[in-house]
C-alpha cells in the first residue's frame, strides 16, 4: 500500500476503512479513546494475552535509556512506557507523558501516582503533529500504538525530529503486517471477529475495537514506515518484527 | 517468533524477585543511594544475552542491550561465582576467564551491594504468620540451611578421600605438583633438543 493510500488525499483521510474529512478524524479518534480509556489496560492484557508488556520491554531495551536522560512518551496513554522509563532515568532525568486525549492522560496520571511514580514525570496534553516543545529537547522519543491514529503522520514524524536532540533516537512501536501468510489469516480472523466481540463483552463498545482492527490494516507496513521516517530526516532507520510482524518496532536517529 | 522478547521476560521476572528482596533489607536503600545512577552489565559467555543493571533509589532495574555502561564484564559462570572474592580478580583476568571494560569501582560496588544484601525474612513472614511462628520458622530454616551445608561439605570431603586414597582414581595435590614439575622438565629438555637440532641443521647446510 502506498504512502498516499495511507494518508488519504489533501482534504480526506482514513478512519479505519471509512474515508472522512481530515478535520473530522481528530474528534472521531478522540471519541474512541474517551470511550475505551477506563478499560484500556484490561483490554490490552486480554487482547494481547499480556504480550504487549514484552513488546514495551523490548522498546525500552532498544532505547538504551540511561540515568539522567530526558524522555518523551508520546501518545503515552495509560503510562506503561512512562513507568518503565521513569524508574530508569531516576531523579536526575525526566519523562514527559504526552497524549492528545485528556481521558487517557487522566487514567495514566492516576495509575502512575498509584505506583508511587511522581518525582520525575510531567504530563502534557499535546498533538503529535505540532509538539509544544523547544527544538532539540529530548534524548529519546517513543510513540507506542499511537502513530496510526495520527491524521498527518508525516507532520508528526517531522515534529518529533525537531524536538529530538542530535544523537537522540525515536522508537515507534506499532501494529504492522504479519510476515507469514498463515499468521495473517489467523490474525485477520482474530481481529475482525473475536476482537470486536471482546470489546463488546468487556468494555461494552464494539465499534471502538472494530476501528482498532481497521486502523491497523490501514497503517503503513514496515518498509513504508521506515521510508517515511527517512523522509522526515531520521538516519540509520531500522525495524524489528515482533511476534511474526503483528507488531514492529522502528528506530531512527537524529544526527 | 518470541526470541526477541525472551530477554524482556527474564528481566521482568528478575526485577519482580530482586526488588522485593531489596525492599526487605532495611539498610539496602542507603547503600543503593551510593550506587544511584550507575549501570553495570554482565555477559555470560556462551549465552547470547547481556544483562544491564541500573541502580536507582527505588531499586535495581534490568534491561538487555549492547549500549555503553559504566562497567561491563564478560565471564563464564564459574568465574562469576568467584567475583565475591576481590583477590581472585587479577588471576581470573590473567587466565582470560573474566574481561572487564569500564570502571572497576562500579563492579566492586555492585558486587559489594549484592553480598551485603540481608533481607529480613522474619519481619516479612511475621505479617502472615505472627511474630512467634515467624521466629520459629526462620530459626528452623536457618538450622536446615546449616545442616545441608555441613552435609554437603562432609560428602564432598568423603568423596574426595574415596577417589584419592581408596579407589586411586584422582591424584592428590602433591602428585599433581610432581607431575607438573616433570612436564616442565620434559618441556625444557625438548626445547633444548630443538635448539640443538636447529644448530646442527644450519651447520650441515653451511657445509653443503
Amino acid at each position: 500500500m502506498s504512502e498516499q493510500q495511507h494518508s488519504g488525499t489533501q482534504d480526506s483521510t482514513h478512519f479505519g476503512f471509512k474515508t472522512v474529512a481530515r478535520d473530522e478524524k481528530v474528534s472521531m479518534v478522540a471519541n474512541v479513546f474517551h470511550s475505551v480509556a477506563a478499560k484500556y489496560d484490561v483490554m490490552n492484557d486480554l487482547m494481547s494475552l499480556g504480550i504487549h508488556r514484552l513488546w514495551k520491554r523490548f522498546t525500552i531495551d532498544c532505547s538504551g535509556v540511561r540515568p539522567g536522560q530526558k524522555v518523551l512518551d508520546l501518545a503515552g496513554g495509560t503510562g506503561d512506557l512512562t513507568a518503565l522509563f521513569s524508574r530508569r532515568v531516576g531523579p536526575t532525568g525526566q519523562v514527559i507523558l504526552a497524549d492528545i486525549n485528556e481521558s487517557m492522560l487522566n487514567v495514566g496520571k492516576d495509575k502512575l501516582r498509584d505506583l508511587g511514580l511522581v518525582n520525575n514525570i510531567s504530563y502534557v496534553q499535546a498533538n503529535a503533529e505540532a509538539l509544544p516543545f523547544a527544538d532539540n529537547s529530548f534524548d529519546i522519543i517513543t510513540i507506542a500504538f499511537g502513530l496510526r491514529n495520527v491524521t498527518d503522520k508525516d507532520a508528526a514524524l517531522r515534529s518529533m525530529f525537531r524536538v529530538l536532540k542530535p544523537g537522540g533516537r525515536l522508537l515507534v512501536l506499532e501494529f504492522s503486517k504479519p510476515t507469514e501468510a498463515w499468521l495473517s489469516k489467523v490474525y485477520d480472523l482474530y481481529s475482525f471477529k473475536l476482537l470486536p466481540a471482546m470489546g463488546q463483552l468487556v468494555a461494552n463498545d464494539r465499534e471502538s475495537y472494530q476501528y482498532l482492527a481497521e486502523s491497523i490494516r490501514m497503517h503503513p507496513d514496515q518498509d513504508t514506515l521506515k521510508q517515511m521516517m527517512q523522509q522526515a530526516g531520521f538516519a540509520e532507520t531500522s525495524y524489528h518484527n515482533l511476534t511474526g510482524g503483528i507488531v514492529a518496532l522502528h528506530r531512527g536517529y537524529k544526527f | 517468533m518470541l526470541k526477541l522478547l525472551l530477554p524482556g521476560l527474564l528481566c521482568t521476572v528478575a526485577e519482580k524477585v530482586l526488588n522485593p528482596v531489596i525492599g526487605m533489607d532495611p539498610d539496602a536503600h542507603s547503600r543503593l543511594n551510593r550506587l544511584q545512577g550507575k549501570q553495570f552489565a554482565v555477559r555470560l559467555r556462551g549465552i547470547p544475552l547481556r544483562l544491564v543493571f541500573t541502580a536507582q533509589q527505588n531499586g535495581i532495574w534490568l534491561n538487555s542491550h549492547d549500549e555503553p555502561v559504566d562497567c561491563s564484564i564478560s565471564a563464564d559462570l564459574s568465574a562469576l561465582q568467584q567475583l565475591s572474592d576481590p583477590s581472585q580478580l587479577t588471576r581470573l583476568i590473567r587466565e582470560d576467564k573474566l574481561q572487564i571494560d569500564g570502571d572497576l569501582q562500579t563492579l566492586q560496588q555492585f558486587s559489594q551491594f549484592f553480598q551485603q544484601l540481608n533481607p529480613d525474612w522474619q519481619e516479612r513472614l511475621s505479617i502472615y504468620l505472627g511474630d512467634a511462628m515467624a521466629h520459629k520458622a526462620t530459626n528452623g530454616i536457618q538450622l536446615l540451611q546449616r545442616s545441608i551445608r555441613q552435609y554437603l561439605q562432609q560428602s564432598d570431603h568423603n568423596l574426595r578421600e574415596l577417589a584419592q586414597d581408596e579407589l586411586l582414581l584422582t591424584p592428590v595435590a602433591a602428585e599433581v605438583q610432581q607431575f607438573s614439575q616433570d612436564v616442565s622438565a620434559v618441556a625444557a629438555r625438548t626445547e633444548l633438543l630443538q635448539r640443538q637440532l636447529a644448530g646442527l641443521l644450519s651447520q650441515s647446510r653451511a657445509f653443503a
